[in-house]
């Protein structure tokens, strides 16, 4: 095993700076204890604090600038983020495993529990509780559309998207990817950067909580 | 069988770069095709499963349910082969995509059009977010006690950072204590 050598996984290009040396297990630990760890979300945060204050993987500009990066993309945050991690700290074979440990554990816990719905689903008991479940999971689901909205909306046209969205997937039944295909490029055509208009500069941190 | 895992990896993995915003941007059009399309379940089931899928991992683990479901009739085994395929077909595309603009990310982060994508895909996801949450309200909020509950929860993920999987386990055992 070549101990001696710096970071010689390290051939994407994605970084400016050495990562630590760390190894496979470590990843394998560190990820899957998260995954194991991730009740209710709020973990960018917390990946944050684990992986750049406590372990010093990587700077807090590298975990911005990864952070950027997934937010733009599709995808779960926290699931790029990890990907991302993986990849600066062991390459391709690093960005396997923290995907891979980071969802095993919610994966067997989800399915148990899946497994569990569909056996007892039918009883009152089980009826009962996943009354005030999905009762809580709505509660949650509103507390996101405020939280989108503060984020996303700066003008009018905000507005309007957010309601064409909506028409378009309640009444009209659109898909997600036909809605971003047709709407998508009207909106980044609204937002171009202009050269005389100077721009506000998005919160792209804001959203660490 | 083998019919049932194609549809299963084609769905997620178009709704995987479709989550822009997350992952709960893709539940309207997930419920839409697990629902009416494909017939694997019932809304209530979609919005139990839901809410069961919340507990734990990131966002959109109801895809793993979703799977889950769709093979059931197969059997345990072929139905949690099913809930892994739909894992896989879900978490995977997004993340090659990461390693792919991470890698050319340096040349382009300083590029303007980087925010101008930002603020126009935040309010179509916001709008996505709306429909999911209309689907969720009408499968899950039956009764005045429901509708408390889903008021108490909105306004304590509003105003407090309490961890939400403590809601539901406390909303669980208060429903079933007084709803049974």
């Amino acid at each position: 095993m070549p101990v001696e050598a710096p970071n010689p996984d390290n051939t994407s290009g994605l970084v400016s700076t050495n990562p630590p040396r760390v190894s496979l297990w470590e990843l394998v630990f560190f990820f899957g204890l998260i995954g194991l760890t991730s009740f209710g979300g709020g973990l960018t945060a917390y990946i944050r604090r684990l992986a750049v204050t406590q372990k010093g993987w990587l700077t807090d500009e590298e975990f911005f600038s990864a952070l950027a990066i997934v937010q733009i993309l599709p995808g779960a945050r926290v699931v790029g983020i990890s990907v991302y991690i993986g990849n600066h700290l062991r390459g391709l074979l690093g960005a396997s495993l923290a995907l891979l440990s980071i969802m095993t554990p919610p994966f067997i816990l989800v399915c148990f529990l899946g497994l569990l719905y569909f056996h007892y689903g039918e009883n009152s008991d089980s009826k009962a509780l996943l009354a005030g479940v999905t009762a809580v999971a709505c509660g949650l689901m509103a507390s996101m559309v405020f939280e989108a909205g503060q984020k996303s909306i700066r003008g009018i046209f905000d507005v309007l998207m957010i309601i064409v969205t909506f028409l378009l997937v309640r009444l009209g039944h659109m898909h997600v990817q036909y809605v971003i295909l047709l709407l998508g490029p009207i909106a980044i055509w609204w937002h171009r950067p202009r050269a005389e208009k100077k721009t506000d500069g998005i919160d792209q941190k804001g959203s660490i909580t | 069988m083998i019919q049932t895992f194609a549809h299963l990896v084609a769905l997620f993995m178009i709704l995987s770069v479709s989550a822009f915003g997350g992952g709960k941007v893709v539940l309207p059009t997930l419920q839409h095709q697990a629902v009416e399309n494909f017939h694997w379940m019932s809304n209530q089931q979609f919005v139990d499963l839901f809410g069961i899928s919340i507990i734990d991992g990131p966002s959109m683990m109801v895809v793993t349910l979703v799977g889950l479901k769709a093979c059931l009739q197969y059997g345990y085994v072929i139905a949690i082969l099913g809930a892994l395929i739909a894992t896989i077909a879900m978490f995977l595309p997004s993340s090659i995509l990461v390693l792919i603009v991470g890698r050319y990310w340096d040349s382009w982060k300083t590029s303007p059009w980087h925010e101008s994508i930002q603020r126009a895909m935040m309010p179509i996801s916001t709008g996505m977010i709306l429909a999911a949450a209309f689907i969720i309200a009408r499968h899950s909020i039956h009764t005045i006690p429901t509708a408390i509950m889903g008021l108490i929860a909105l306004c304590l993920m509003l105003f407090t950072k309490l961890n939400p999987v403590i809601m539901i386990v406390a909303a669980a055992a208060i429903s079933w204590v007084f709803l049974r």
